[in-house]
């Protein structure tokens, strides 16, 4: 099965991939963090036909502590899930399409948490999925709101549109040549916040970073989706401008063909060494220096991940054993 | 515990991640947090930064220390102190109980405080009587403080049985 982030999506060169989630609460239910794991429970099963009767077949329903480690871990690092929800699995079930594009999380902070995944600069699109999933399930189930306060959620930072729209950008040239902080500034005046996507602190795994819409309230879904797209081109062109200077470089240059080197030689690859140099590659493949697929790339940053590499070996690999496959995985691609 | 980016503050955001194949928590103070961008995002930190927001906001002093004082939401049973605490509303009625204590802190979140954009498709009765309750609790107010006891308890009793309907 093509999952999303197989395909080709718009201004893939920077960005990876865009997601809108949406958070909601049934009327006739307490919030989660005050919901005994048989209410919680009770709730799935209310999705769950909720969701069926429309889209019957469409979605796969998990219970989270059918799950291993493992697998959940994986759900998350392809985004699918938030870490939160994974570090207890207990009463937690998640729904999701075969292709993973549209997904429910219930009972993670709030009731359910319905999420749109598309890859490159697709807000848009996302948030048209996100929303049509939502009018289902509000007709069928009846969602907590207030004509002055919008849509309750659990969190009161929350309320309002209870939207949250983020895209991933993945800024190799902007870090190397010192501009992101600056960037950063820029993005909280707009009321937005850029954050590392993995990793943490100033330096984040593979220079992927996620940009994202802060406020929920007095502002309409559409102006938050419109504000957010603009920023996010505006800093696709930035990136792209010094890809350019970069390539001009020679100690780029060489530091390119170094991280080249890596992936088309190594023998064992922990996931921060693959993404460091996957990221400095992703330049020269931009620039028409090698002729891998973007998509190809972009895939990569899901599948590399250690869990996942778990999941699709079947079986709970030690951290060298994944470091092997991983290169052996690079390897043929890159030959 | 001290802040794992400074390493000289209290850590009072603890954020959940996935690092290196296993889940991880991250520890910041309020400052770094804020610096990190991790203050108003979806996952994560939420809960203890706005629990810290509305501490500052209402010290410890300024809560009712008596038990029989406190006034809960008939809803879920939460009491303000509560949500202080915790960061979190404890259910939808908890929105109107203790609309007019919060509004501060919704203002300064959010800036401004009123909902523009999509509206649920099966708004009933229930938010006008919410709206209504609202109303009833602002009146209730100013005949209390202009000392219209007859006209407080008629209002008060209508509020009762409102709240005993709105479960």
């Amino acid at each position: 099965m093509t999952k999303w982030y197989m395909l080709a999506g718009k201004e893939n060169d920077v960005a990876v991939s865009s997601k809108v989630s949406l958070a909601r609460n049934l009327r006739d239910h307490v919030f989660t963090s005050r919901l005994t794991t048989e209410e919680k429970e009770q709730i799935a099963v209310e999705v769950e036909n909720a969701v069926g009767e429309s889209l019957q077949g469409k979605f796969v329903t998990t219970r989270m502590d059918s799950l291993s480690r493992y697998a959940a871990i994986s759900l998350a690092e392809r985004d699918l899930v938030s870490p939160e929800f994974v570090s207890a699995q207990e009463g937690r079930t998640f729904l999701m399409t075969p292709d993973e594009s549209l997904s429910l999380m219930v009972c993670e902070e709030d009731h359910v948490k319905i999420q749109a995944l598309l890859p490159g600069l697709e807000l848009d699109r996302a948030f048209e999925l996100a929303d049509q999933m939502d009018t289902i399930l509000d007709d069928a189930l009846g969602f907590s709101f207030d004509p002055k306060l919008g849509y309750l959620t659990q969190c009161p930072t929350n309320i309002g549109t209870a939207m949250r729209a983020s895209v991933v950008l993945q800024l190799p040239a902007m870090r190397i040549l010192g501009r992101v902080r600056h960037l950063s500034n820029t993005v909280s005046r707009l009321g937005l916040v850029l954050t590392g996507a993995y990793g943490e602190g100033d330096t984040p795994v593979g220079s992927l970073y996620l940009l994202t819409n802060s406020v929920t309230l007095g502002i309409s879904e559409e102006a938050a989706l419109g504000n957010l797209s603009s920023l996010a081109l505006s800093i696709i062109e930035q990136e792209r401008e010094a890809r350019k200077e970069l390539m001009e470089n020679l100690s780029f240059q060489d530091l390119l063909w170094r991280s080249y080197g890596t992936l088309k030689s190594a023998r064992v690859m922990s996931f921060r060494e693959f993404m460091e140099a996957l990221s400095v590659v992703k330049v020269g493949i931009a620039a028409g220096e090698f002729d891998i697929p973007m998509n190809t790339v972009n895939e990569l940053i899901f599948s590399m991940q250690p869990a996942t590499l778990n999941t699709t070996a079947g079986k709970a690999l030690d951290r060298q054993e994944r470091d092997v496959l991983r290169a052996e995985t690079v390897r043929e691609l890159f030959r | 515990m001290l802040c794992q980016n400074c390493g000289r503050n209290e850590a009072t955001t603890h954020i959940k991640r996935i690092v290196d194949g296993e889940s991880a928590e991250l520890h910041l103070c309020t400052s770094c947090a804020q610096h990190l961008g991790y203050v108003g995002l979806f996952t994560g930190g939420f809960g203890g930064g706005f629990s810290s927001l509305l501490s500052r906001f209402f010290p410890e002093a300024a809560l009712p220390a008596a038990e029989e004082e406190v006034e809960r939401c008939p809803g879920c049973g939460s009491s303000f102190e509560d949500i202080i605490r915790t960061g979190m509303m404890g259910c939808a009625e908890c929105y109107d109980i203790f609309y007019d204590r919060l509004k501060p802190s919704l203002s300064r979140i959010h800036g401004r405080a009123t909902h523009v954009g999509k509206t649920s498709t099966t708004e009933d009765d229930r938010s006008e009587r919410r709206a209504e309750v609202r109303r009833l609790e602002a009146e209730l107010k100013e005949a209390v403080s202009a000392e219209e006891y007859e006209q407080a308890a008629v209002l008060r009793d209508r509020l009762r049985e409102l709240r005993g309907e709105t479960k």
